[in-house]
């Protein structure tokens, strides 16, 4: 598979590194930029040239906390969990099925489910809109939930059925021979296996919903207001408080930094839900 | 093998129970949405005017209206530029960044990791950083060009250089995205076919193009086409950096969609360039299927 680890290793030169080292500085410079600036007090921010060593201060985090913001951090959590949950919950068991579906109408069905992936968010954002407007779900997470579903669920049934594919259907059919029913087996056997694809597609079913800023933007006004669409209203609504908007900026970044080292392994086949393997 | 055909009896009644449920509420929160958006893509439906949304007397007058629609003639002509220019240098510098973390190090192996930073951030992080790195005041980027003498205009504000301004953040947020393929597609060229090469006296630059690049072509054009899909998307960094302007030099056809529906309330117009834009998506995909499907047929 991986003809790069055969047996004969080709070392990184030193040059090479250095010059690896170089591009990952410029690469992050402008990320690093957001990060450094939110400890900055505001009169360090407009100071040029820009001091190497600085008091770094917490205020801007301080009075993140004591406005609105908190509400709004909680609102992105509730939303992409239960988003998550659900989506999983449904996607795990047709994966499943899907995996197994030997019949017509699976390259048919698989496509639809790409297409929903693949679609721009407003195609989906005019109906629900009108939608919630009419039974008075604009404005709260649960209109949220409902609606990152429509592209979790998807990526669900698309990321797991690789997985399931690799378990191998022998010890399947001795099981069911044995007299187990295919419940039994799916609960018992094959879930066990496909663990670490479960916890991958929880993690990107969260992260994009936790990333998800043009339903938010349209789809809440105060009430479910999620992180992303706040940290953007410091901009209209406070004036240009630069270090609050960088504070804000690290804050909704916090989770999903963390999150996607977790699971670097399985981005590429998440962003592609499917259409290629590897 | 008459227990054969009781197991699958109810392997047939377990896939279905399994399947039911998705099945079901992807209709309804996917399929019926889409219906929706066909059916008022039909009508002259206004948010001030409720009784509009079941005029059906002149179904196709919002699409015979868009091809003498300047503006939404010219956000698809925003929308290939920006498309183009992007999804052309992310696959380039992807390439090139691919090739240069494509080596045997530890050190190396752990570096990668931060090299996915820009594509993991949430989208509207991306547009505030690029926010920061194109407001004059704050900026160390006009502070650098300062330094050099050199006369920088406001990027993001100039009809010449907006434009380029985002194409520059959008290549800098997915070009994680195809480094990530290039260098899966390299780790499976097996080391004998660049050894043997290297035997017959070939230099680096010739095993690049006739070892290197033709085992990677499929997954360059594959790369291609998913950015190309996720271009159409492009929201948070006109929303935040231009909001489509200076004019509309920067207003993509996404963008201009939104304005029509939630700035200008008319939302079955604004339903029929959505379409458009989704029969646009909808043959890229197919293209995608497609070769993913004869990938597997030639390997």
């Amino acid at each position: 598979m991986s003809g790069g680890e055969g047996p004969i290793r080709r070392p990184a030169s030193a040059r090479r590194l250095v010059v690896i080292g170089v591009t990952l500085v410029v690469l992050l410079s402008p990320f690093l930029w957001l990060l450094q600036m939110s400890f900055k007090s505001n009169e360090l921010i407009l100071q040029f040239p820009p001091p190497l060593i600085f008091t770094p201060t917490l205020q801007h985090y301080a009075s993140l906390w004591q406005g609105a913001f908190p509400a709004s951090f909680v609102n992105s959590l509730m939303s992409a969990s239960f988003s998550t949950a659900l989506a999983l919950g449904l996607g795990v068991p047709a994966a499943y099925a899907l995996s197994r579906w030997t019949g017509r109408g699976k390259h048919a069905l698989g496509f639809a489910i790409l297409v929903t992936r693949m679609a721009p968010p407003i195609a989906f954002t005019i109906p629900f809109f009108l939608f919630y407007r009419w039974i008075g779900l604009l404005d709260t997470v649960t209109g949220l939930v409902l609606v990152y579903t429509s592209f979790n669920l998807p990526l669900v049934i698309w990321m797991m059925q690789p997985f399931f594919d690799t378990v191998p259907s022998s010890l399947e059919e001795a099981a069911l021979v044995d007299g187990a029913s295919t419940r039994v087996v799916f609960l018992e056997i094959v879930l066990p296996m496909v663990a670490p694809g479960i916890a991958a597609a929880a993690i990107l079913c969260f992260l994009y919903a936790w990333n998800d800023f043009f339903f938010a933007l349209i789809l809440t006004r105060t009430n479910a207001r999620t992180a992303p669409v706040a940290v953007v209203n410091f901009m209209n609504y406070e004036g240009w408080e630069w270090g609050k908007i960088a504070a804000g900026g690290s804050l909704v970044m916090a989770p999903v930094l963390i999150f996607s080292l977790a699971v670097r392994r399985y981005l590429v086949s998440g962003l592609t839900a499917g259409a290629v393997k590897g | 093998m008459s227990g054969n055909g009781f197991i699958d009896a109810e392997r047939r009644r377990f896939n279905l129970i399994a399947l039911a449920p998705s099945l079901i509420v992807l209709f309804l929160i996917a399929g019926l949405p889409a219906i929706y958006l066909v059916v008022t893509s039909l009508t002259p439906f206004q948010l001030v005017n409720p009784g509009s949304a079941t005029d059906f007397s002149a179904p196709f007058r919002n699409y015979r209206l868009l091809p003498d629609d300047p503006r939404f003639v010219n956000s698809l002509w925003v929308q290939a530029k920006l498309s183009f220019w992007g999804v052309l240098f992310q696959v380039v510098l992807g390439m090139l960044l691919a090739l240069l973390l494509h080596t045997q190090s530890r050190v190396v192996e752990f570096a990668r990791t931060f090299f996915l930073i820009p594509m993991v951030l949430p989208p509207i992080v991306v547009a505030i950083i690029w926010k920061l790195i194109y407001t004059p005041d704050i900026s160390p980027l006009y502070y650098a060009a300062g330094l050099l003498n050199i006369a920088m205009p406001s990027l993001t504000s100039s009809v010449n250089f907006a434009l380029t301004a985002i194409i520059i953040a959008d290549t800098w947020e997915w070009l994680p995205f195809t480094f990530l393929m290039v260098l899966a597609a390299l780790q499976t060229i097996p080391d004998e076919f660049s050894e043997a090469a290297l035997v017959d006296g070939a230099n680096r630059v010739q095993i690049f193009f006739y070892i290197t690049l033709p085992f990677i072509t499929p997954i360059l054009l594959i790369s291609a086409m998913f950015r190309l899909i996720d271009s159409v998307k492009a929201f948070p960094l006109v929303f935040l950096l231009t909001g489509g302007g200076p004019g509309s030099v920067t207003e993509v056809t996404n963008y201009y969609a939104y304005l029509l529906a939630f700035d200008f309330n008319e939302i079955g117009y604004s339903s029929a360039v959505t379409i458009v834009m989704l029969l646009l998506v909808v043959a890229v995909s197919l293209g995608v299927v497609w070769m993913g499907r004869r990938r597997e047929a030639m390997a």
